[in-house]
């Protein structure tokens, strides 16, 4: 079964809270989804390259408030994220 | 207008556009997706074009976009790129096409003044904000390109009436001579 990035994030917001750090799995996650963990992982790791999801040390994943931000845009077109870079500015 | 063997020509059973001409004037328009009520000119109905001998060079989106919008290769190749795999980092972006970032970011303005992407900011835990461009309403997009490129159709049209106007008085004037090879550029606006 194919699964869009997007379908994770919205599953990730639906199953973690950014605002009171609660997590879940990277296994929950694709069970959920129906995927294999593969999958799953790669769209997480892209989600977090975009700072809408985040993996800690001990492997629990979570959206970010930007993650739960973004689906609160209402778009399914083109979406880009520039995040800021490491001077903490987007880069010019 | 072309003689390659794939040009192609109007076809007016075709139902995807279809052009009018005044029986009475030299009028002629273009309607896209509906006729009704029908196009009038001088209070009279028009007449859907029969016979059209020329043919042309069959568009290509990108072209239309690039030339009619002036939308820059690479903004069209990040819209491309991004499209159908949803959030998506400006860092990968620059990867898969081969351009730096900071290009990409300069690309993504551009869309942005061009009406095409919407910029937005997401708050970001550790401070700060998190540049998001999305795609704006696609019925609004819809209907600003189509308006978009009628002008630029409407101004191309112009040039070809101008062209033909300049071509006739040059041979009124000067019925033995051939037209100058700087013909098309004599009037403003041609390449």
């Amino acid at each position: 079964m194919c699964v869009t990035r997007r379908t994770v994030l919205a599953q990730l917001v639906a199953s973690t809270d950014a605002e009171r750090r609660e997590t879940t799995t990277v296994d929950a996650l694709a069970s959920a989804l129906g995927v294999d963990k593969r999958t799953t992982a790669e769209h997480l790791n892209a989600l977090v390259a975009c700072e809408l999801a985040r993996i800690d040390t001990d492997s629990s994943v979570r959206a970010t408030i930007s993650g739960e931000e973004l689906l609160t845009l209402d778009t399914d077109g083109v979406v880009l994220i520039d995040p800021p870079g490491r001077n903490g500015d987007a880069d010019a | 207008m072309s003689g390659e063997a794939d040009e192609v020509r109007y076809d007016p059973e075709s139902g995807r556009y279809d052009v009018f001409e005044c029986p009475d004037c030299n009028n002629v328009v273009l309607a896209v997706g509906s006729d009704d009520p029908p196009m009038s000119c001088h209070d009279q109905p028009m007449e859907r074009v029969q016979d059209v001998d020329m043919s042309v060079d069959p568009p290509n989106v990108k072209e239309v976009l690039l030339e009619a919008f002036g939308l820059p290769k690479a903004g069209l190749d990040i819209c491309l790129c991004v499209i159908g795999e949803g959030p998506m980092p400006a860092n990968e972006v620059a990867d898969t096409l081969g351009y730096d970032r900071s290009t990409v970011t300069r690309y993504l303005n551009t869309l942005v003044d061009l009406g095409l992407l919407r910029q937005s900011e997401l708050n970001r835990e550790g401070g700060g904000v998190v540049k998001v461009y999305h795609s704006v309403d696609l019925d609004w997009m819809r209907q600003e390109t189509l308006v978009g490129f009628y002008v630029w159709a409407g101004e191309a049209a112009s040039l070809i009436e101008e062209a033909n106007i300049t071509k006739r008085e040059y041979l009124e004037e000067n019925p033995d001579r051939e037209l100058p090879d700087v013909f098309w550029e004599s009037f403003s606006g041609s390449g």
